[in-house]
């Protein structure tokens, strides 16, 4: 079964860390993938470009709107996130507690829904 | 460039209604995800998309101070949450912003949000 970790952090802790502290923090995320691959449980994972680089469509009434930036902005944005392949949301949050950035944004687990009849991706 | 396409959405009227509605409802947009599925494919064959369950399978950890704490309900405090995402290589924004706008939960109330994917 798998399950998302969806990273939320704050940007401004992020690009407030100097080089070193975010290669130490780099460092753990790989070590933390290494973990998890040997373990037969990382199903994926990407880092996203900060949310000044995003772009929001939305379509009304048939008309495409689009705007500069993130769909909502927030403190804590999403950055990334991992696909864990686990038995059990007990077992998905153990892996999600061992993202750095648990230790000072938050994670959010949610199972990845699997309709049987449908065609998947 | 390689983006990700987040489907923001409110998915509280969804999850409310029962199961055979809410079948009945996913067979009348399937047809419109279905071409979604084959234009993404065109764009790019190795396109993967995730659905996530409802939010009310949602939970949320931190850990401080070296304790782990685990929260019921999504991160958000907001109406819509994400409800998916596609992973998907394209030439240039202006492509993402295409299919982005295919997606059948951009329409109504929903979002999508294009954010390229670091290597």
């Amino acid at each position: 079964m798998q399950f998302i970790a969806l990273i939320y952090t704050d940007e401004g802790t992020w690009e407030a860390f100097s080089d070193e502290e975010r290669e130490s923090w780099y460092e753990r995320y790989r070590a933390l993938g290494r973990e998890a691959e040997n373990a037969g449980v990382l199903a994926g994972g990407n880092e996203l470009a900060p949310t000044r680089d995003a772009t929001t469509v939305r379509v009304r009434s048939d008309d495409t709107l689009v705007t500069d930036g993130p769909y909502a902005e927030v403190k804590e944005a999403l950055g990334g996130f991992y696909v864990f392949d686990c038995e059990s949301m007990d077992e998905a949050l153990e892996w999600a507690a061992k993202i750095p950035s648990a230790e000072h944004g938050a994670i959010e687990v949610r199972p990845v829904y699997v309709d049987p009849e449908e065609a998947q991706l | 460039m390689k983006y990700a396409l987040l489907i923001y959405g409110d998915d509280s009227a969804w999850a409310d209604l029962p199961d055979e509605e809410r079948a009945a409802l996913r067979a009348e947009e399937m047809p419109q995800w279905i071409s979604l599925f084959e234009e993404l494919g065109k764009a790019d064959p190795n396109v993967t998309g995730k659905e996530l369950d409802g939010r009310s399978t949602a939970k949320v950890v931190r850990v401080r101070n070296g304790e782990r704490l685990v929260t019921d309900g999504p991160f958000a405090e907001t109406k819509e949450i994400i409800g998916g995402v596609f992973l998907v290589d394209l030439p240039d924004l202006d492509e993402a912003i295409r299919l982005a706008a295919l997606i059948p939960a951009a329409k109504d109330t929903g979002s999508i949000e294009i954010r390229p994917i670091l290597q």
